[in-house]
């Protein structure tokens, strides 16, 4: 079975503020937690591997997406590196995967008690729905995958998001790596306990990957955001098929899913760019 | 008759550097800026002398919060600022007897255009709409076709002008410089051009009635080069763009204002791909 894995970083154990997840400040605190989250990534990759996953893609998904020490990583894996990608934390997903794996990954924003809640863009993204769903960045990459017929089986993170995906998509087995308390504070077990709590629960979901289902948002497929700003929503309206409901919200309708998660980051590069003229 | 004016500052007399155009210039801009305004008033005044009547003034350069309030006449009204969905063409809507665009320059890529560009010097290397080479002039008057209203008077370099009576030669232009390059300029001086213009707006006026109106074809079919790939790599994940090559993108649309909004949205989208640090 190939595995697709989609890397965040601020779920990774013991991270709990923006300066050790920031690859470009150069912060001695990044190289530190740079190094657990490829550990975490490893943690996965041998968990499934020993319950018979073969080949391995692995997304780094996680700010300027070029975080992972390759030199850690297994020689066989093939590395998906670097940002802008269309379908960014899920690019190259396919029909070819039996599975996949979401480590280190976050709350949404707007959730209590999840470290570095956000959701792609914290800065432009208030909200998000889909189909009347509240969506973390889980939910959004999980329907990029169910749109491909593959079951998202893994997710590490803490408790709170965990647990969020886990109340979408039950079939999902979740490691739980640190408590959080409030948004810049963690309960955490060690990056040494928590990899080796993935590389079980990562051999468990390759197990029990026969019951996992595709998360699959039903067409026609309704993307609902609330924008931060007011502005994000005068530029956001711009793009077409886009429909301004409020001040500071945006809908867009679609049957393709791949066609709304695109519109999705269309919305938040575009948001990104309505600062302040000055 | 009821005029709409848009009003760059590119194409006004003696302007030859982006200095003397932007606002943050605390020397060069404040000159130019005044003698903008004086061929705004000039147009306004010679509309007036042969009709025209409510004028509302859009301005449409830089950050579009250039007006000079007491250069103006008191009872015109003016759209100000940016980010306007239209742009320069904010505020158009039907019941306008006609539209003068003052100052406007030639299209990106022109020879001998002074400071020519298309909407934005660093993202769009050419737009054609139903494989017709477009300058701001082009794309301006057919959103004033849309809504049924003729342009009736240019200002701006030799260029520009003669480009826009190719299209439509029922509109009376008003030369105030020849561009020599993209940086410098033979020009009248400002004072020459104010009155060229006051003269140019009033025949306009007495030849409004044999104005047509310019529109594109529906559907519309734009075609998009961008200055850089990762522009297009961006400008791809809006609904209805279809890349056609490494730099290049096409949009359709029934409706030329809605593929108007999505080339603002696509020069809006494109300024977010700056190089990856």
């Amino acid at each position: 079975m190939n595995i697709y894995i989609s890397c965040d970083m601020e779920g990774v154990a013991g991270v709990c503020s923006w300066e050790q997840v920031d690859a470009r400040s150069y912060t001695p605190e990044y190289f530190i937690y740079q190094r657990h989250m490829t550990a975490e990534v490893n943690a996965a990759i041998e968990g499934a591997r020993s319950a018979g996953a073969t080949g391995m893609l692995v997304n780094d998904s996680h700010g300027p997406m070029r975080n992972l020490l390759l030199d850690e990583l297994p020689a066989d894996v093939r590395i998906m590196f670097g940002n802008r990608k269309p379908h960014s934390m899920v690019h190259g997903m396919n029909a070819t995967y039996g599975g996949a794996f979401f480590t280190g990954y976050h709350g949404a924003i707007g959730d209590m008690n999840a470290a570095l809640a956000h959701t792609y863009t914290p800065s432009v993204v208030y909200n998000a729905r889909i189909n009347g769903v509240t969506c973390s960045e889980a939910t959004i990459n999980a329907g990029l995958a169910g749109f491909y017929g593959v079951p998202v089986l893994l997710v590490t993170g803490d408790r709170v998001s965990v647990e969020s995906v886990r109340s979408q998509m039950p079939w999902v087995e979740g490691v739980i790596v640190k408590e959080s308390i409030g948004n810049y504070a963690t309960d955490s077990i060690s990056p040494e306990a928590a990899q080796q709590l993935i590389r079980e629960g990562a051999a468990r979901a390759i197990r029990n990957a026969g019951k996992a289902k595709p998360y699959v948002f039903k067409a026609p497929i309704e993307l609902e955001i609330d924008l931060s700003r007011v502005e994000q929503a005068d530029f956001i309206e711009l793009i077409p098929g886009f429909m301004r409901t409020g001040a500071r919200s945006v809908r867009f309708v679609h049957d393709d899913y791949p066609t709304v998660f695109r519109a999705f980051v269309a919305a938040f590069r575009m948001g990104a760019v309505a600062g302040n003229p000055a | 008759m009821r005029l709409y004016v848009s009003c760059d500052m590119e194409g006004t007399a003696g302007i030859c550097s982006w200095m003397q155009c932007d606002p943050s210039n605390r020397y060069e801009y404040p000159v130019y800026r005044r003698y903008m305004m004086k061929e705004v008033r000039a147009a306004i005044d010679g509309a007036r002398s042969a009709g025209a009547n409510d004028v509302v003034v859009n301005d449409s350069h830089w950050d579009m919060r250039n007006i000079l309030w007491d250069e103006l006449p008191s009872d015109v009204r003016v759209i100000s600022g940016s980010r306007k969905p239209n742009s320069m063409t904010q505020g158009l809507q039907p019941g306008f007897g006609g539209a003068f665009f003052t100052g406007y320059h030639a299209a990106i890529g022109v020879e001998n255009g002074v400071l020519a560009h298309t909407y934005t010097g660093d993202s769009v290397y050419n737009v054609r709409m139903n494989g017709l080479a477009c300058s701001e002039a082009l794309l301006n008057a057919a959103m004033c076709g849309y809504y049924g209203i003729p342009l009736l008077l240019l200002t701006g370099d030799s260029v520009v002008c003669k480009h826009i009576n190719e299209h439509m030669p029922w509109v009376t232009t008003v030369v105030v410089k020849e561009g020599i390059g993209h940086y410098a300029t033979d020009s009248l001086t400002p004072r020459a051009a104010q009155d060229l213009i006051r003269e140019g707006a009033a025949q306009a006026i007495r030849d409004a009635s044999k104005a047509e109106i310019f529109t594109f074809k529906s559907p519309v079919t734009m075609e998009l080069e961008m200055t850089r790939i990762e522009q297009a790599d961006f400008v791809e994940l809006m609904p209805g763009f279809i890349r056609t090559g490494g730099r290049t993108l096409t949009f359709e649309h029934q409706d030329y204002a809605m593929v108007f909004r999505a080339f603002v949205a696509a020069y809006r989208l494109a300024s977010a791909a700056t190089p990856v640090a």
